[in-house]
């Protein structure tokens, strides 16, 4: 990656006329009178956490043993959304996106696999973050994908829904991690008015100290946020986001991309996919819920951001799948090869992608779903097609591995 | 700060091993009396913040040496009305069987409480420079809490493990480290067979507990040290535990790897499969006394304690004494604030979010409420969202201890809002009792009259011994409006802000 990459990256312009005036972080202001609005790329790395159950998601419904094996929680076929391809639907809680499926917004990897087989929540979760086995790397892929392509900005790399750092941007890239956009203030400016900021920044003036630059950092995000929230309260083209967590977090999501500068990087968190008990099939159950919060959040996001949504790749990432095997609680328990799942632009859309290794008890991977794809296949070429990172930079940024081409990138 | 008369944060180093004084070491303990700058200086890096009440203690004790040689004997602070708080969270301490028979497989209640009774002993207990080691020796031997691995047996590590020998010898901690359940499960070694051993623990006990990855071993010493390590394991309802012995050690010969083995120079030759546990405990002692060993951890505490790039020569000293007093923590660290660079690095080190907030929070003077249904899940669960929960980092190697690791908008915006949390006294229904009457508690009964004596009285509590330039004092006082006469809103709604700006400052977040 060369310094010229970062400079072209860096952007720094906004498409929100309000976030022009606002101040930019000064290390940078020399990118500052640039008028050229940012329409670089944007990937949204959408964490599930706690195990996604991608045979329900994606239920392999041309598979004779997947029904066999999940005789109360298969997706029956004839409940199964289409995909175009006879071997898989698509569970009927992603009606929302179906619309993205068939304009080739929207496409699946199935079968992808992790080197990790611990099966362990911990450390599967740590493994698919650090994305570095055998080795001694401490920091998350994100934060190295930043490391060499990042834009230095503040909002190089936003994360939403929890501040507490997540471990896909551990490390030193500077990361702008906020419960949401509108959380993103200062407390008690609305009682005690402007000065109180004001104040904090004379007194992080004149003074030589490390707390300096992440305090003007601060000042300087919480002036762009402020403006970027003035100017965007509501969601554009008609789009409707579901009430909860995620909802609030993608239609941030959008705001950022329309008025944040140097954004290249997005980590929502949402988890609870830990379904022992309870998953439930087509019409009922846990899976049917929770999903269907996924499908709205996300077809609300690509209807928010109209023709700004080729600009964006988001793709899932969960640390194992689920055992082929239903339990007798009506879940499923930790397993392994799982699906992933890609929406935005430049995709091979409308198909389920990889290599489908199939349910015999003999393709199995200890009772699991095999993974046939390396979900590290899927970054690089996303990294590659998308984010405009050379091959040998993005394949550097996943120690020993030799990337293999996958196709879900046009 | 070395002045013969001005004295110097500076501790004497009697009871080390070496008897010649260094040229340059401070002479100060033939004036015995208490440098209010040296005192703050050590108080604020040895505790989690200074008070005025042990800015009391030192002054009333006569030297820093003595209120140093107090701290390193704990067992000498009466620590009585920490202890009262403590009682409400008796998994905290409980062996795993006590907590394997208490709550439910899997319950976070045990960790929990764990989490809180550190945190509450980082706010309350008189013996703080051992809950500093504590938390020190817990970053580098780190078992992420709560992980749902060690739900019944962090307890325990964090009493015999961590707590035990934090001022002991490196030695004995290591070792019990390396036979602590916790330890065995977080790191996958109690799953870990000589078949095929996972290799987990075996390159985190050289990389990260012991040597360091820069002292040229190589993939098979790893693969050596974890062969010596399996058998180690952990007894659990489904592999013949019984309610006596669930989440405690179990050897398994049966897995313990057997044949010659060789880590960095250390071999054995192994050979007796129910000799395994004494064949790693001899690997175990062997990396704890490796000079590479002795200079991490001498490197680490001086990151610690003195600043983020702590000059070599510190360090190869304090090796030398970890070296030649076997591996015992006190002699180091009494060279270690002895020592001119000690002294020579005052506003080198940031507070981090848990140190940041836990001393605003002693300086505040919030106390604990005496009802033991009221908890510190909310100061907890604060601390999470600022990136620093109590023991909560996620990786084996502990967290970052320099400023550079802190640095994100979300934690400095944050911190400034915890402040303002803090200071307001909002979170009441917790653990944490706030002053009732906050400009009592800060100014004294008789209140400053003008608007400048009043940040200066402000500054001279919450920032002590600083000296804060013109501009920022004008800023404060511009804050209220203009210098002269308090205003009616000075010691009310706007005293709240007021004092939050003052620990917002930069010097004020400063170590």
């Amino acid at each position: 990656m060369t310094v010229s990459r970062r400079c072209f990256l860096q952007g720094v312009g906004v498409a929100a006329g309000a976030v022009m005036a606002s101040p930019l972080l000064s290390v940078r202001a020399s990118y500052a009178d640039t008028t050229v609005p940012y329409t670089g790329p944007v990937m949204v790395v959408l964490s599930l956490r706690g195990g996604f159950d991608g045979l329900s998601v994606v239920p392999p419904i041309g598979d004779p043993d997947y029904a066999v094996a999940r005789p109360t929680i298969a997706i029956p076929a004839s409940r199964a959304l289409s995909t175009g391809d006879r071997r898989f639907g698509l569970h009927p809680a992603l009606a929302p996106l179906k619309p993205l499926w068939e304009s080739g917004q929207m496409a699946a990897v199935h079968a992808v696999g992790t080197p990790d087989l611990s099966r362990s929540h911990f450390q599967a979760t740590e493994e698919l973050e650090r994305a570095a086995p055998g080795t001694s790397l401490r920091t998350g892929w994100l934060d190295r994908v930043l490391r060499i392509a990042g834009s230095g900005t503040p909002f190089q790399a936003v994360q939403l829904g929890d501040t507490a750092p997540s471990g896909l941007l551990a490390g030193p890239e500077p990361v702008l991690a906020a419960d949401s956009l509108d959380a993103f203030s200062l407390s008690g400016s609305s009682w005690i008015g402007p000065r109180f900021a004001t104040t904090l920044r004379a007194l992080h003036h004149d003074v030589t100290s490390p707390a300096i630059a992440p305090a003007t950092i601060t000042l300087d995000a919480l002036d762009t946020v402020a403006a970027l929230v003035a100017a965007d309260r509501t969601p554009k083209n008609g789009a409707v986001y579901p009430t909860g967590g995620l909802g609030d977090a993608m239609a941030d999501v959008a705001r950022l991309v329309r008025g944040a500068s140097g954004l290249q990087a997005v980590s929502v968190d949402f988890g609870d996919w830990d379904m022992h008990t309870d998953l439930g099939a087509a019409g009922d159950g846990r899976m049917l819920t929770h999903l269907g919060e996924v499908a709205q959040s996300l077809a609300a996001f690509a209807q928010d951001l109209g023709s700004l949504f080729t600009n964006v790749t988001v793709v899932t990432l969960s640390e194992f799948g689920r055992r082929v095997q239903e339990n007798g609680s009506g879940g499923v328990d930790h397993g392994h090869g799982n699906v992933l799942l890609a929406l935005g632009g430049g995709l091979n859309g409308g198909l389920v992608h990889g290599t489908w290794p199939g349910l015999a008890a003999d393709k199995l991977d200890d009772g699991d779903l095999a993974g046939t794809t390396d979900y590290r296949d899927v970054l690089v070429e996303l990294l590659v097609k998308r984010q405009g990172l050379s091959t040998s930079a993005a394949a550097g940024v996943f120690p020993g591995l030799n990337p293999t081409a996958v196709g879900l990138f046009r | 700060m070395t002045g013969l008369n001005t004295g110097s944060a500076g501790v004497e180093t009697s009871g080390m091993t070496t008897t010649r004084r260094r040229p340059h070491a401070p002479a100060w303990s033939l004036v015995p009396r208490v440098n209010a700058v040296a005192a703050r200086h050590l108080l604020s890096r040895t505790t989690y913040g200074a008070t005025p009440e042990s800015l009391t203690d030192v002054v009333r004790m006569g030297s820093l040496r003595a209120w140093l040689d107090r701290q390193l004997t704990p067992a000498s602070i009466d620590d009585t009305a920490c202890e009262a708080v403590l009682a409400r969270w008796p998994l905290a301490t409980a062996t795993a069987p006590t907590v394997e028979a208490t709550v439910d497989q899997g319950n976070w209640d045990a960790m929990q409480q764990v989490v809180q009774a550190t945190l509450a002993r980082a706010l309350w207990s008189k013996r703080q420079l051992f809950e500093v080691m504590c938390e020190f020796w817990s970053n580098h031997l780190n078992i992420t809490c709560p992980s749902s691995e060690v739900w019944s047996t962090k307890s325990w590590d964090d009493r015999t493990v961590i707590r035990q020998h934090a001022l002991g010898t490196f030695e004995d901690l290591l070792l019990a480290s390396s036979t602590s359940p916790a330890m065995l499960l977080y790191l996958g070694n109690a799953e870990s067979d000589g078949d095929a051993p996972n290799e987990n623990y075996g390159r985190e006990l050289l990389e990260l507990h012991t040597v360091g990855v820069d002292a040229g071993y190589t993939h098979t010493d790893i693969v050596n040290a974890a062969r010596v390590l399996t058998g180690l394991s952990v007894w659990n309802r489904w592999n013949g535990g019984t309610p006596g012995n669930q989440g405690t050690l179990r050897y398994r010969s049966e897995w313990h790897y057997v044949g010659p083995v060789q880590v960095m120079g250390w071999s054995h030759a192994n050979g007796d499969a129910t000799q395994g546990q004494a064949v790693a405990e001899s690997m175990v002692r062997f990396l704890a006394r490796r000079p590479e060993t002795a200079q991490r951890i001498a490197a680490k505490l001086a990151v610690r304690f003195v600043s983020d790039t702590p000059p070599q020569a510190l360090v190869d000293r304090l090796a030398q004494v970890y070296l030649a007093g076997g591996t015992a923590v006190v002699p180091v660290l009494r060279a270690l604030f002895g020592s001119a660079e000690f002294t020579a690095s005052v506003g080198q080190k940031q507070r981090r979010p848990y140190e940041d907030i836990v001393g605003v929070a002693r300086s505040l003077g919030i106390s604990a409420h005496p009802d033991p249904t009221r908890d510190l899940g909310d100061l907890a669960w604060t601390l999470g969202q600022l990136g620093q929960a109590p023991l909560g980092w996620g990786l084996p190697d502990g967290y970052p201890d320099v400023a550079g690791g802190w640095t994100g908008a979300g934690g400095t915006l944050g911190r400034w809002n915890t402040h303002l949390g803090l200071v307001g006294g909002w979170w009441d229904t917790g653990a944490m009792v706030f002053q009732k009457d906050l400009p009592t508690y800060l100014l004294g009964a008789s209140k400053p009259t003008t608007r400048g004596a009043l940040v200066d009285a402000l500054l001279a509590r919450l920032v002590p011994g600083v000296a804060v330039p013109a501009p920022h004092r004008a800023a404060l006082i511009a804050f209220l409006g203009a210098d002269g006469p308090l205003g009616q809103g000075d010691l009310q709604w706007d005293f709240e802000p007021l004092v939050t700006l003052v620990l917002d400052m930069p010097q004020g977040s400063a170590r």
